[in-house]
């Protein structure tokens, strides 16, 4: 005589409600009410959460998580896998590479150590330096304004920008250019809308 | 924009390739392709619209900056899903932690203390979105899932929602398999009990 089976386990559950069953659960499905309502609940449960739909985001979704990603730039990474190849393509190329590195590190390592050692050197030079670049700044502005005003259309300019009202004509017009520059570059810059994106689509 | 044909022939783990290499259409192929799985689940967990909106957005930027860490030995899917369940999740324990605080200071001695402490919540007005959510997650069944812990919540979501099988599960929820099996069986249950009073 066989022993009646026990009652389902979350295994034999989970076994038929995949239909992978072993057909002495069907069995004892047909002679246990208990495990057959059982079954039924769960499948009711199953059914209901298998017909529940995915929800959608809003439209600009998409467009607000690529603001937000930076996406690298494919000529870098091009330029960066051609370069690694080519350095690792011979054995050659990795010992010119390699001897290359131990050069700008070595001197790079020398020119530590030789700015440590000649520190007033490098002082007393720097001031020089910064002297003459001075002196040479003064010459250069002392020469271009002599230059601009010896120019004959210098005294018509000057006459020109000289009276209050020409001179704020002129400010607004180049304030209104600047203003109009700006927003040409906000629209160049903008994302194309979803609806635009459609409409270009379907065109 | 849409994503050229071919692309959505590939594979995740294609299409995370090309993205490493700098195509932003195959940025835009993954999003296409996890959106709807990703903010259905975030918003089943935590279940406000505006806030599963940012926290999927979250979990999306934190994804796709990190394509170069993510190992293709593995599913695209079970790593976007655990970012996606981490981010609901840490979120609910911090909204957990301000519902208690919302309650008065655990240091206030006395009643009046406790009541002083306490902030004072006016009766909230609903809202045309509030409207449109209770629609979304009006039914029997997404008011049970809403009842579930969790942990439970995502389990049976990713099972039964998301048809993943229960060792992407254990994977993605970082959990043992018969951890999963257990949360999964017990979840069922309670959904069985909740949703029981409907068929009597």
């Amino acid at each position: 005589m066989t022993r009646p089976r026990q009652h389902l386990t979350p295994d034999d559950i989970d076994a038929l409600l995949r239909d992978g069953a072993d057909p002495s659960l069907l069995g004892h499905m047909i002679d246990c009410a208990e495990c057959a309502l059982l079954m039924a609940q769960q499948r009711a449960v199953v059914a209901s959460l298998d017909a529940l739909p995915h929800f959608s985001p809003s439209e600009d979704f998409a467009d607000q998580v690529m603001f937000q990603v930076a996406v690298p730039d494919p000529f870098a990474m091009r330029s960066m896998a051609t370069a690694r190849r080519r350095v690792l393509e011979t054995g050659r190329s990795r010992a010119l590479a390699a001897s290359v590195a131990i050069m700008l590190v070595g001197a790079m390592a020398a020119s530590i150590i030789w700015t440590s050692l000649n520190r007033e050197l490098l002082t007393s030079a720097g001031t020089w330096l910064g002297g003459e670049a001075t002196q040479w700044f003064w010459v250069a502005v002392r020469g271009t304004f002599a230059n601009v005003t010896e120019q004959p259309w210098f005294d018509a300019a000057r006459r020109a920008f000289g009276a209050p009202v020409r001179l704020a004509a002129v400010s607004a017009c180049i304030m209104l250019l600047y203003a109009v520059g700006l927003m040409a570059l906000r629209r160049l810059m903008a994302f194309p809308s979803p609806t635009e994106g459609a409409a270009h689509a379907g065109a | 924009m849409t994503a050229p044909q071919g692309i959505q022939a590939l594979t995740d783990q294609e299409v995370v390739a090309l993205a490493r290499s700098g195509s932003e259409a195959a940025y835009r192929e993954l999003l296409r392709r996890y959106e709807r799985p990703i903010f259905s689940l975030i918003f089943r967990m935590v279940r406000d619209r505006e806030l599963s909106e940012d926290l999927s957005q979250e979990t999306f930027v934190k994804a796709l900056n990190a394509l170069e860490s993510y190992r293709p030995e593995f599913k695209f899917s079970s790593w976007i899903f655990k970012i996606a369940n981490n981010t609901a999740i840490d979120h609910l324990r911090r909204r957990e932690l301000n519902t208690l605080s919302l309650e008065g200071s655990p240091h206030a001695a006395t009643p009046e203390a406790i009541e002083a402490t306490a902030l004072q919540i006016g009766a909230r007005q609903e809202t045309p979105l509030d409207t449109v959510e209770a629609k979304e997650l009006g039914g029997q069944i997404e008011a049970a899932i809403g009842a579930l812990r969790p942990e439970y919540r995502a389990c049976i979501l990713l099972r039964h929602v998301e048809g993943r099988p229960y060792e992407e599960i254990a994977e993605i929820l970082d959990l043992p398999l018969g951890t999963v099996k257990t949360y999964i069986h017990r979840a069922r249950n309670e959904l069985r009990e909740s949703l029981g009073h409907l068929r009597e």
